[in-house]
């Protein structure tokens, strides 16, 4: 079973991401935190296999919550999943080593990127 | 050198790029085809950009409103608002979230109506902002997205008082599938963030 924690403040969002993504992969779970302390908190409780982060988020942002999972697990396999079309911003987030920086709103061919990128990582 | 007009008329252009993305976004949401129209951009002054906002708000949205807003600051600084008509809301929330609750017009929302006109909200604005900071190469960083339902709504709630500030408004008729509704983009900035895009825009065109 692959576990997939979903950090993103909209709860629209949050269902729009798990019903897109598991519908493209067998095996999974999804767990959700609605900010960035709130996953930060479930990443050390339930050690996913996955995290899909929004960046823009209250109490700590998807950013900062890049960078503080990394200091726990410098391996976590992170995607950032944002509205901010910003190529600077993407330029920092992907210099953060996620594995994608995928825009909102989440279709049918992004969701099948994060499964085939997911499907990979268990291979 | 570009004139006045013409660079505000790049302006407008860079704009209506942002909402005609903004329009492709909405449209993979709801999973329907929706024409935007987007008339014209207006640059205004505060006093003028309120009397243009108090107009709208009077006619077409008869005062109560959902508007979801996000600030912006870094290098550009301001604030840009979507407003909606709050009596078409019910109808433009189910076609987002693919349900049909049958209701009539009504001013009651649930929280998953506030997260989902908020989310929405902060796709589309991002949309905007994001690709005009993208073209003119000048970063900005948001605050949290917010949505509010406000009855009488007044142009002091959306336009700033504070010298050096000016309104830019836009407004969008969304037409999906029939249902139509107008709406309005407010972006109240610093003259200075103006100056600085308009800049950059003098100096794309001119190659300096």
């Amino acid at each position: 079973m692959t576990k997939i924690l979903i950090v993103d403040d909209s709860k629209f969002s949050q269902k729009i991401t798990s019903s897109l993504v598991g519908k493209n992969l067998d095996d999974v779970s999804f767990d959700y935190a609605d900010d960035g302390e709130e996953g930060l908190e479930k990443f050390r409780e339930i050690r996913p296999d996955y995290l899909l982060i929004d960046l823009l988020m209250p109490k700590l942002r998807g950013q900062d919550l890049i960078e503080s999972v990394r200091q726990i697990d410098f391996d976590a396999k992170i995607i950032v999943v944002s509205a901010d079309v910003q190529k600077r911003v993407r330029d920092v987030i992907e210099k953060m080593g996620v594995l994608s920086f995928i825009n909102k709103p989440l279709n049918d061919e992004k969701a099948k990127t994060i499964a085939d990128i997911i499907r990979k990582g268990a291979q | 050198m570009t004139g006045k007009v013409n660079r505000e008329d790049i302006l407008k252009e860079l704009f209506n790029i942002g909402v005609g993305q903004a329009a492709g976004t909405l449209s993979e949401i709801i999973d329907k085809k929706i024409i935007l129209d987007v008339p014209d951009v207006k640059i205004l002054n505060v006093e003028l950009g309120k009397a243009e906002l108090d107009k709208f708000l009077s006619q077409v949205a008869e005062g109560a409103v959902m508007v979801s807003s996000i600030s912006f600051d870094r290098q550009l600084e301001g604030t840009v608002s979507l407003i909606f008509p709050a009596d078409k809301m019910h109808q433009f929330i189910d076609l987002c979230l693919h349900e049909d609750r049958g209701e009539e017009a009504s001013m009651e929302f649930t929280d998953i109506d506030f997260d989902t006109v908020k989310e929405i909200g902060n796709i589309i604005l991002n949309a905007i902002i994001g690709e005009l900071s993208n073209t003119v190469n000048i970063p900005v960083e948001y605050t949290l997205p917010e949505v509010n339902v406000l009855n009488s709504a007044k142009a002091d709630l959306f336009v700033s008082d504070e010298a050096y500030h000016l309104v830019l408004m836009m407004y969008i008729t969304f037409n999906i599938e029939g249902t139509h509704i107008d709406g309005a983009i407010v972006i109240n900035m610093t003259l200075k963030s103006l100056d600085d895009i308009l800049n950059t825009i003098d100096k794309m065109y001119d190659g300096r």
